[in-house]
């Protein structure tokens, strides 16, 4: 007989903390990532067309709304690096104590920021 | 599958208002789930004024005062009232722990309680573990050994006894377990912390001889590599255990196992 007592309620409760978060951004990123470096293989691929279609790319990246997705994609690679790693010290069975999932959360999540603006800064030749 | 809203009937409507009666200056607001099977209506989140003055320090304090004084018709699970049993795991505050250890100090605002999360309730903040249970038997949680002739008792050593700490002390309130969204979705195939951390339990016994069997049934993309280091478990384990650990360790000794 199918069971038709009420589900508790589940992550419309639960808090969120770093390492939650991290792992959800991680998934999120992750999936931004493989549309970003497939838009980017097929702007390459489209040279082939000739430069107009180049150049039409290139128009709307740098336009104010562009700049906007060309920085936010930089900050999705920066985090899925740190995040990255993370995992990898994660898998040899490093860092799982709960403070030190929160600093290394941490590190993530700000890392990210502060790789964004640097990759932005060495870019614009200001660096 | 991944199911971000609750199904029609569960979701939760608001419930009954319950003021206080003592007269007391010092009132927190209490807000607790309730479902009542005799009925066809949807779960309801009832809020009770708790005179604090007159109440000791843990959460299951206040259910037992909201029981005895305000509304007998609440029901729970509780029993040692020492985090011992793990009768008493539920949701306070938005994070699972034992009623009986969870000061309710430390949760700020209004003190939400919930069941478990992601569980067939029962009746009120009871939910239904036999989902749990079954995965429990199905890692086959007592010593193998192949030895018919032994009679005397299987001596270990210090350093491998040293081994179990960390995950013999597991009480199997399920807190870490139904706090895993991994486990939410795909709690019918995947083990889940409580489960995996007694199956890493068994695998490191030097007393057993069952090892590689064990290793091989957990061996298996669905049962044990959901699990993708959120560490709701760790960071909800009433007893300070580290079961996102016990399933890195599972996962390396597999690596290089050759099972």
């Amino acid at each position: 007989m199918e069971n038709r007592n009420p589900l508790s309620p589940h992550i419309q409760i639960y808090r969120w903390h770093i390492s939650s978060l991290v792992s959800i951004s991680h998934r999120i990123t992750g999936i931004i990532n493989i549309v970003a470096i497939t838009l980017i293989c097929i702007w390459t691929a489209s040279l082939i067309l000739g430069d107009t279609n180049y150049d039409f790319i290139n128009l709307f990246l740098t336009s104010i709304f562009g700049k906007f997705i060309v920085i936010g994609l930089v900050w999705s690679f920066s985090f899925q690096i740190l995040s990255e790693i993370r995992h990898l010290l994660m898998d040899m069975g490093y860092g799982f104590e709960l403070q030190t999932t929160r600093i290394t959360g941490l590190v993530v999540i700000f890392g990210s920021i502060f790789l964004t603006i640097l990759i932005y800064l060495i870019a614009r030749n200001f660096i | 599958m991944v199911q971000i809203n609750l199904p029609k009937n569960s979701e939760v409507t608001k419930g009954k208002y319950y003021q206080d009666k003592t007269g007391s200056k010092n009132i927190r607001k209490v807000n607790v789930y309730r479902w009542d099977p005799s009925t066809e209506e949807n779960p309801r989140l009832d809020t009770y004024e708790v005179d604090m003055d007159n109440c000791p320090s843990k959460v299951l304090d206040i259910l037992n005062k909201i029981k005895n004084e305000i509304d007998p018709t609440l029901a729970y699970r509780r029993s040692c009232a020492h985090g011992v049993c793990g009768s008493c795991a539920m949701n306070m505050g938005g994070k699972n722990g034992l009623a009986c250890t969870t000061p309710h100090a430390e949760i700020d605002g209004d003190i939400d309680i919930y069941p478990l999360p992601h569980l067939r309730v029962k009746r009120d903040l009871i939910g239904d573990l036999d989902g749990l249970y079954k995965q429990y038997q199905s890692i086959e949680p007592w010593l193998k050994t192949n030895s018919k002739t032994e009679t005397t008792e299987i001596v270990q050593s210090k350093e491998d006894r040293a081994k179990l700490d960390g995950a013999y002390e597991c009480i199997m309130c399920a807190c870490c377990s139904t706090s895993c969204p991994s486990y939410w979705w795909n709690g019918d195939k995947y083990l889940g912390p409580a489960v995996l951390l007694q199956a890493y339990r068994w695998i490191v016994d030097s007393r057993d001889d069952e090892r590689k069997a064990r290793l091989k049934k957990v061996a298996d993309e669905l049962k044990l590599y959901r699990c993708h280091t959120i560490l709701n478990c760790t960071s909800a384990c009433p007893k300070g255990l580290n079961p996102a650990k016990a399933i890195a360790e599972i996962k390396k000794m597999i690596a290089v196992a050759n099972v």
